[in-house]
């Protein structure tokens, strides 16, 4: 569908090399439901790249809702906040999803804190529905180092799945800034619908999020990269931006993995990031939308980062069933609407998601969404062809098949010396191989080994 | 006749000024080897595994003709006897070295810790460990790929199909090392061996808490210290949940073995036991 | 519950739809050598693919003691390949000879599917051509008298290019093998396997465009020397054969290009009227080292200087 906009009717570009189609499965109903509250929830110290946060609560302790639990031991750290109000049970060892413990902090409410929470979110969905923002700070007068020290004390970190802590991120010498803020609304992943459901729900927001990026990294401008497969949601963010704003949209061909940071730059800027480098060394940085909406509702609600939109959708789901909800952090999985019985449970999209085994697990600050998929198995691997298919998906442009190669001999040195490092894990050469080979499986290892 | 004699004289002379090459360029670059080098590395098993710490067999038996002693050099492979051997032929004595060998931590057979879920990937331990618990739900124990039986030079580990463990054939095991430095969840340890051969160990890993590790498997440790209190030398350490035997301080008199409740403990020798413990 | 690594998705296409899919697009070929050459074809065909699968069954049975090699119909592939590079009329047990020295020799002696360097059936081709030159050069015509290709004609002074019958060349009304006359079948076949992605533009089209520019600037027809022999068929089917080809972009071309050269250069001054296997038997033999040096295009090619670690 072209979009009717007449300033996105424009050239849709994409990234050079590489990338593949997977079928796209964007069946979810656009709609948020706020899940209702749970009663009990898990909080894992370690939800973010970087050192895990230290707790500033004990056993016993009674902590509000929005409370700090706890906080940054270094820089590069995220502190956390209590999704609910409650008492602290017990801070211990807990599964995650895919079934390997953590220490989490458990909190339980009581009847009556909740009560009181599922009235105060009540309201706050009430607000951000009628659309005006009661500016409860007054936004303009932040200086770009107030804004990031709002960031990092609400404890937002990267929400399109790598979790890295935003304010490290932004942090850029006042000497140099950034020349252009991409925000990432590409959502590549198939299945998910997280981030178009935000954009068009809360458009004004999220664009009121993105000026205030631009101005806690200092970037004078900002490029929202979108997929033409949202043009709807591409449209409601153009109806939001101001004049004068230096924001604006670029409509990217639907193509896996536009998402990857490098592609997304690449796609947009046209420049590429060197090998090891970071966007920073070609004047760019990538923020997901849902980040800056995150920073939104921080800066304007001083509301830190205590829940989320997730998508729960797939095969797995019936076809009306298939919704974005927003849902508190430290929800366990079994808490939400996901059928255990005869299905895969994939946290996050299928083509970078991880299978989840343990649904106690709960939801974290990176999880996108629940991919639920019948329970098909891999077809069996067969002799590798030669076919060149791997090489022509990868998106870095490596050669997938002789990297598998040396992850399964073990030659650590030589998947070093072919730049496995370079790989980003996308699963474009497993999903391309019509050998059915587990080439990332084995590239995944030695890129891991080959880290000196 | 002539052409066929004039055959044979020319191909005979070639083959000749051809052999002289041969002999001379041979002369002409040889190079010195200590004939004790070569003897040496008759004696060495040649599978290159590294445990003495060189880079193969044939720089390890470089060194020790250079050297002329075995001070500091040990082949775990080629045992006491070939280090007999060895030292016969550089006119020393071979130091006694301990006996190391493998052992596993982990006894989560398929009757002691069910497989609940399915495994979809490549055959690997390494591959399979940063996907998940693996199979069992277990987040330490033995994930049954097999990848320390890939790693062994010396056939000393093959993979039982019923419990789906690692068993280790102490007598073809040397000690070097390869498969403890290839489970991704070092489960593998280089034991030294106690007197007359024997070991005891725990095996299990897991540092959950009692109540969950018993969950996910019925040979779990449990850290509940009773071979800490029962063990006469003080060899027995706690920490998270999981008891450990110094093989040190450890004189494998077996008395910790019949006190662990999920017989997690195990050894290389059949402990005298009380009676009323002994149906057990 | 299932564990696995991701991704969780895959891609329907199997080895064993894009070796049917091949079968297919080379049956408006084979066809049309069944309409002008009649029935031998056929028992030729059902032959040497009969020969080849029970080679490779037996191979991985009997000697390598694998299990039997699933139905991925690659030697079904290869036998049909032989048999339309064989003259019609060329007696049975050596198509069946063919077929064992392709499948046997070429194929399962190298580790089997994906492990060969040469293309099987052009090894089984060339194998017969060399074992029995009579029978591998005695052609038959449409009408079913013996003749001559128009290749050896050339070669051998009785005909000059100009006079060639383009259009009985273009529909396959003229001597050869039974899958190399029909060019407009071939063309056809190679369009559908571009269109569904089996096989990517640039070995076909390298090989046709340094023929035919190599023709100019001999000054010798190029449609003549597109349209006879196996070029088509070997341009289309067997040079872009996965296992013993390039893998990159520019890989192919290098190959395609060189392979187009060697062909021209065979047929205007080798001892054989036709060149094309030789040419692509020669470029599989250094298609590891093409690998070697024409790497796919780096996302970012040199690392940053200094310690710009992420």
């Amino acid at each position: 569908m072209p979009p009717s906009h007449p300033s996105l009717r424009m050239k849709q570009k994409t990234f050079k090399i590489g990338g593949i189609h997977p079928p796209e499965h964007k069946d979810a109903s656009l709609e948020i439901v706020w899940a209702p509250l749970p009663r009990r929830v898990v909080v894992p110290l370690s939800q973010h790249i970087g050192a895990p946060a230290r707790a500033v609560v004990g056993k016993g302790d009674h902590v509000d809702r929005m409370q700090l639990v706890a906080e940054c031991p270094g820089f590069v750290s995220a502190c956390i906040h209590a999704p609910i109000s409650g008492t602290v049970k017990s801070i211990e060892p807990l599964p995650m999803p895919g079934g390997m413990p953590q220490t989490c902090i458990v909190i339980e409410a009581s009847e009556e804190d909740h009560t009181t929470d599922t009235r105060a979110r009540e309201d706050f969905r009430r607000t951000l529905s009628a659309g005006n923002t009661p500016r409860v700070r007054d936004i303009e007068a932040l200086s770009a180092a107030d804004l990031r020290s709002i960031i990092r004390d609400a404890g937002i970190v990267g929400l399109g799945g790598a979790a890295f802590p935003s304010h490290v991120k932004y942090t850029f010498k006042p000497e140099c800034p950034p020349e252009v803020l991409l925000i990432n609304a590409c959502e590549c992943e198939p299945y998910l619908r997280c981030d178009d459901a935000l954009m068009n729900a809360f458009p004004a927001l999220v664009i009121d999020g993105i000026s205030l990026l631009m101005r806690a990294t200092g970037a004078p401008q900002a490029v929202i990269g979108i997929e033409e497969n949202k043009t709807a949601a591409a449209e409601a963010l153009q109806a939001c931006i101001p004049a004068e704003s230096g924001i604006r949209i670029q409509i990217l061909k639907t193509k896996y993995p536009q998402g990857g940071e490098k592609q997304l730059i690449e796609a947009v800027t046209g420049r590429r990031v060197a090998s090891g480098a970071l966007p920073s060394s070609v004047g760019a940085i990538v923020a997901n939308v849902a980040t800056a909406f995150a920073a939104m509702t921080a800066t304007a609600f001083g509301r830190p980062l205590i829940e989320r939109v997730i998508t729960i959708t797939g095969e797995g789901i019936p076809a009306d069933e298939r919704r974005n909800y927003m849902v508190a952090l430290g929800t366990a999985l079994a808490e939400l609407p996901i059928p255990t019985a005869d299905t895969k449970i994939i946290i996050g999209g299928p083509m970078m998601g991880r299978t989840a085994v343990d649904l106690r697990g709960p939801v974290v600050k990176g999880t996108s969404g629940v991919t639920v998929l019948p329970p098909l198995r891999r077809p069996e691997p067969e002799p590798c062809l030669r076919c060149g298919a791997c090489v022509r998906a990868c998106p870095m442009g490596l050669e997938p098949y002789i990297l598998s190669r040396f992850g399964k001999l073990r030659m650590w040195d030589e998947a070093r010396e072919r730049a496995v490092g370079d790989c980003l894990e996308c699963g474009a050469c497993s999903f391309s191989c019509p050998s059915g080979r587990p080439l990332l499986d084995y590239i995944r290892l030695a890129k891991q080994r080959s880290r000196k | 006749m002539n052409t066929f004699l004039a055959t044979i004289a020319i191909l005979g002379l070639t083959g000749l000024i051809g052999a002289l090459l041969l002999y001379a360029t041979s002369k002409r670059f040889d190079v010195a080897v200590d004939p004790r080098e070569e003897a040496i590395r008759e004696i060495l098993p040649g599978a290159n595994c590294g445990a003495c710490g060189l880079k193969g067999c044939a720089d390890f038996a470089r060194e020790c003709a250079c050297r002329g002693s075995l001070e500091g050099l040990v082949c775990p492979g080629a045992g006491a006897e070939g280090m007999k051997r060895i030292a016969a032929l550089l006119g020393t004595d071979a130091a006694p070295a301990a006996r190391s060998t493998a052992i596993v931590h982990c006894d989560g057979s398929c009757e002691a810790r069910p497989r609940p879920y399915v495994y979809d990937g490549a055959q690997s331990c390494a591959v399979m460990n940063a996907v998940g618990t693996g199979t069992s739900g277990c987040a330490y124990g033995c994930l049954g790929c097999g990848d320390c039986t890939a790693a062994c030079r010396f056939g000393a580990i093959a993979m039982d199909p019923a419990t789906g463990l690692p068993v280790i054939d102490a007598e073809k095991c040397t000690g070097c090392g390869l498969c403890a430095a290839e489970c991704p969840r070092n489960l593998i340890e280089i034991r030294p061996e106690g007197r007359r051969g024997r070991r005891v160990w725990v095996a299990c890993s897991s540092r959950d808490k009692g109540a969950v590790a018993r969950k996910v498997c019925q040979a779990a440790c449990i850290g509940c210290s009773k071979c800490a209190k029962a063990c006469p030398f003080e060899a027995v350490t706690l920490a998270d949940n999981l008891a450990y035997i110094n093989p040190d301080a450890c004189r494998t008199c077996g008395k910790c073995i019949s006190e662990c409740p999920s017989k997690a403990i195990h050894a290389t020798f059949t402990p005298l036991v009380k009676n009323e413990t002994k149906d057990v | 519950m299932i564990l696995s690594p991701s991704p969780h998705l895959h891609t329907r296409r199997t080895v064993r739809g894009t070796m049917l899919r091949v079968c297919a697009a080379l049956l408006p070929a084979w066809a049309t050598g069944l309409w002008f050459f009649g029935l031998p074809v056929l028992w030729l065909t059902a032959v040497c693919i009969l020969s080849c699968v029970l080679t490779e069954w037996a191979v991985a049975v009997l000697m390598l003691r694998r299990r039997p090699p699933v139905g991925d119909f690659s030697a079904v592939l290869t036998g049909l390949l032989l048999a339309m590079n064989l003259p019609p009329t060329l007696p049975l047990w050596m198509a069946a000879a063919g077929s064992v020295a392709a499948i046997g020799i070429a194929k399962m002696c190298f580790g089997g599917l994906g492990c060969n360097i040469f293309n099987p059936a052009l090894v089984g081709r060339v194998f017969l051509l060399i074992s029995f030159p009579a029978a591998m050069t005695s052609w038959i015509m449409p009408d079913g008298t013996a003749g001559a290709t128009i290749l050896e004609e050339l070669k051998h002074g009785l005909a000059s290019a100009g006079d060639a019958p383009l259009r009985a060349m273009f529909i396959g009304n003229t001597g050869g093998s039974a899958g190399e006359v029909g060019s407009a079948a071939l063309i056809l076949g190679g369009l559908y396997l571009l269109a569904s992605k089996v096989i990517r533009w640039e070995i076909p089209a390298a090989i046709l465009g340094a023929v035919a520019l190599f023709d100019l600037c001999l000054g010798f027809p190029p449609v003549v020397d597109l349209l006879s022999g196996g070029l088509l068929l070997g341009a289309i089917f067997m040079a872009t054969d996965y296992t013993t080809s390039p893998m990159t972009s520019r890989g192919m071309l290098v190959y395609g290009v060189l392979i187009g050269i060697l062909t021209v250069c065979i047929r205007r001054w080798g001892a054989y009227p036709e060149g094309m296997s030789f040419a692509i038997l020669i470029m599989n033999g250094f298609t590891p080292l093409i690998d070697t040096y024409m790497r796919p295009q780096r996302f970012s090619p040199k690392a940053a200087k200094g310690g710009a670690e992420s």
